[in-house]
């Protein structure tokens, strides 16, 4: 932190990895970033966050902020249907309006905060996602071998996104 | 048949919650539900690992009050291999929990509850947020942040790490406080305890006054309330005795240890969310004119039971709440206002325990041993009493985990909160956006945090809804 602003309202990119760890592959969005910070030097034009289930306390900083970042890179695990493991980018526009998505702490449907972030703040917002094949009722940590397949594949996509900022 | 009214979900709480009013045929209430998501199998989950493993992993059980979990966790552990941890690593710990908390009342009053008073219940939703309050209020908003950024800075110099902490261990504390990270955090620990005084200025200045009568009828109940207060009844956050007052203001305090002597749980067939009640009444009864065995946890619960504060300014505010309010005071949405005594508290106290030499000291962690024995955490979440209770095998293994978190407790609470709002707002079948938010209203008093894991994209939550008929037969179900 500088001048009592966060690093991730500071720096140009922000890349949020969100989701449960306990809850299978709720935990995707985690488990790339952390294998991002493993394997990667991070560029110093980026802050690449584990913001776990408490996505919404940075977005609310950073919608109020007089700085923000001018990119922010969404990971998460979403069930849109999809085949499991596949990824693939969510458009904010698509994500259907619902009064949930005010103040959602815990998981991606924080998109009202998306959409003030994007079209209010002029903030460029990427949402990626990853269909899971398994989120249990019950509390599992580990990822399912399709997801976990994928992260390397991820990585090396988001640092050519870091890099071409 | 009547008709149903369904609120889904309640908006501005932690987590989602989905509200189930029924009407009888002339359009009146006859009953609600408040039907949440709970973490499940993180009991079964625990079993079988290191127990000193477990301050680490209970972060993981909800994003919004992970230094609660994680300063319960690590007393439970301290409790397991039987040691009393250094002064200076209570302290520590302690620091931590007062700079959370002005971190989350802040939150709560500001992002969550403030949108209802400062741009008015009957405002739109689409306004009736958090933007909406960076829009009438700009430099209020900007104060919060700062504040919010300073408290989450101060916890990253405490402890390392302010979103998935691991600092507290058990035996004590892992990270020595500098004398210039000390100073440091004098400096941001000032400037919060300066929007605390400022909030209750605000807040008795231009909130409350102009709906004090909402607060006087809104959800309002008669229960009994439980809190953590010292031996000679100070106002407790960290460590200390149990007191359960009855709704007459009569109480009894007991070790947290013997908390099963004293709650114990009831369940209902339509949710999951177990039902804690006072265990010597010998049942629960959610009845409004005759509720038994009801209590209520959190910031309206800790200012009934306690008799009074440890620091001047808040003891100043305790003085004049409870001169105007009484005790116990059953009003709902006092909640906020006692929310907002107890920001002040904390930040008082964090400055308090910066001054205080010790904090500085290297003494702040012992060697522990594993043993078989059970052991209890217990700490006031800014939600409420949080217990963690946990058992090993002679290896350190744990063998048993049971936690009743803070929002457990006020469910019964909320649930007649809402029925008593509800049945008060809702006639001849009329309703409106105003009076459904007025339901919320009820709930968010309480800034429940209901552990959930949602994980579709449109929002919806995976939970399934009974409609019951006046018989209790199930005609309809909605599952997502």
């Amino acid at each position: 932190m500088q001048n009592n602003i966060p690093d991730y309202c500071i720096k140009p990119v922000l890349i949020l990895g969100c989701g449960n760890i306990l809850f299978g592959d709720d935990g995707f969005g985690p488990e790339v970033v952390e294998y991002l910070k493993q394997n990667y030097s991070i560029p110093e034009n980026a802050e690449v966050i584990n913001a776990g289930c408490s996505v919404r306390n940075i977005l609310f900083d950073i919608i109020l902020s007089d700085k923000k970042p001018e990119k922010i890179i969404i990971i998460d695990a979403v069930g849109m249907g999809r085949i499991p493991g596949e990824f693939f980018e969510v458009q904010i526009e698509d994500i259907p309006e619902n009064k949930i998505d005010d103040f959602s702490m815990h998981q991606l449907p924080t998109s009202n905060l998306l959409r003030e972030l994007k079209f209010l703040c002029n903030v460029f917002v990427k949402v990626y996602a990853c269909q899971p094949e398994n989120i249990p009722e019950n509390v599992y940590v580990g990822l399912s071998k399709k997801l976990n397949d994928i992260i390397p594949e991820i990585c090396k996509l988001l640092i050519n996104e870091i890099n071409q900022h | 048949m009547g008709k149903e009214i369904i609120i889904q979900p309640v908006t501005r709480i932690e987590g989602h919650a989905k509200v189930t009013i029924q009407l009888d045929d002339s359009g009146n209430v006859s009953n609600t539900m408040v039907n949440v998501v709970e973490l499940r199998g993180f009991e079964k989950f625990c079993i079988g690992r290191p127990v000193e493993e477990l301050p680490r992993i209970v972060t993981s059980i909800c994003g919004v009050c992970p230094w609660s979990h994680h300063l319960a966790s690590a007393k439970a552990c301290d409790a397991v291999f039987g040691v009393e941890i250094p002064s200076a690593g209570r302290k520590l710990r302690e620091l931590c929990n007062a700079v959370a908390y002005t971190e989350e009342h802040i939150l709560h009053f500001y992002f969550l509850a403030g949108a209802d008073f400062v741009m008015g219940p009957d405002a739109d939703y689409s306004v009736r947020n958090v933007i909406g309050i960076a829009g009438k209020v700009p430099d209020v908003a900007k104060k919060v942040v700062r504040c919010r950024h300073l408290a989450a800075k101060m916890l990253q110099m405490i402890s390392g790490k302010s979103i998935h902490p691991v600092a507290a261990v058990p035996g004590g504390f892992s990270k020595v406080l500098t004398s210039e990270e000390r100073d440091e955090c004098l400096k941001m620990a000032n400037e919060v305890l300066d929007l605390a005084k400022f909030s209750i200025d605000f807040a008795k200045k231009d909130i409350f006054p102009k709906y004090i009568e909402a607060v006087k009828t809104l959800g309002v109940i008669k229960t009994g309330f439980l809190g953590t207060v010292t031996k000679d009844g100070t106002l407790e956050l960290y460590d200390g005795v149990l007191r359960m007052m009855q709704p007459d203001g009569s109480f009894e305090d007991f070790n947290y240890e013997q908390y099963t002597d004293y709650i114990e749980e009831h369940i209902e067939p339509w949710t999951y969310l177990k039902f804690p009640y006072m265990k010597k009444a010998g049942k629960l009864s959610m009845d409004l004119d005759n509720p038994i065995g009801v209590y209520r946890t959190n910031t309206l619960a800790r200012l009934n039971v306690c008799d009074r504060i440890k620091t001047p300014l808040a003891q100043k505010e305790f003085e004049e709440y409870r001169k105007a309010f009484g005790r116990p005071v059953q009003l709902t949405l006092l909640y906020n206002w006692a929310r907002l005594i107890e920001l002040l508290y904390n930040a008082e106290y964090a400055i308090q325990l910066l001054n205080d030499p010790e904090i500085t000291s290297k003494d702040i962690r012992i060697p522990v041993k594993p043993r078989a024995a059970r052991g209890v955490g217990c700490i006031e979440a800014p939600r409420g009493t949080l217990i963690h209770d946990y058992e090993t095998d002679a290896d350190g293994i744990v063998t048993n985990v049971n936690l009743i978190v803070g929002t457990t407790h006020n469910n019964a609470p909320i649930n007649m909160s809402v029925k008593r709002t509800a049945m008060d707002l809702i006639k001849d079948g009329k309703y409106d956006q105003g009076i459904l938010n007025m339901v919320e209203m009820s709930i968010r008093a309480y800034d429940p945090c209901l552990s959930c894991a949602t994980h579709n994209l449109d929002g919806r939550i995976p939970v399934k809804i009974d409609i019951m008929d006046v018989s209790g037969k199930v005609v309809k179900t909605f599952k997502n």
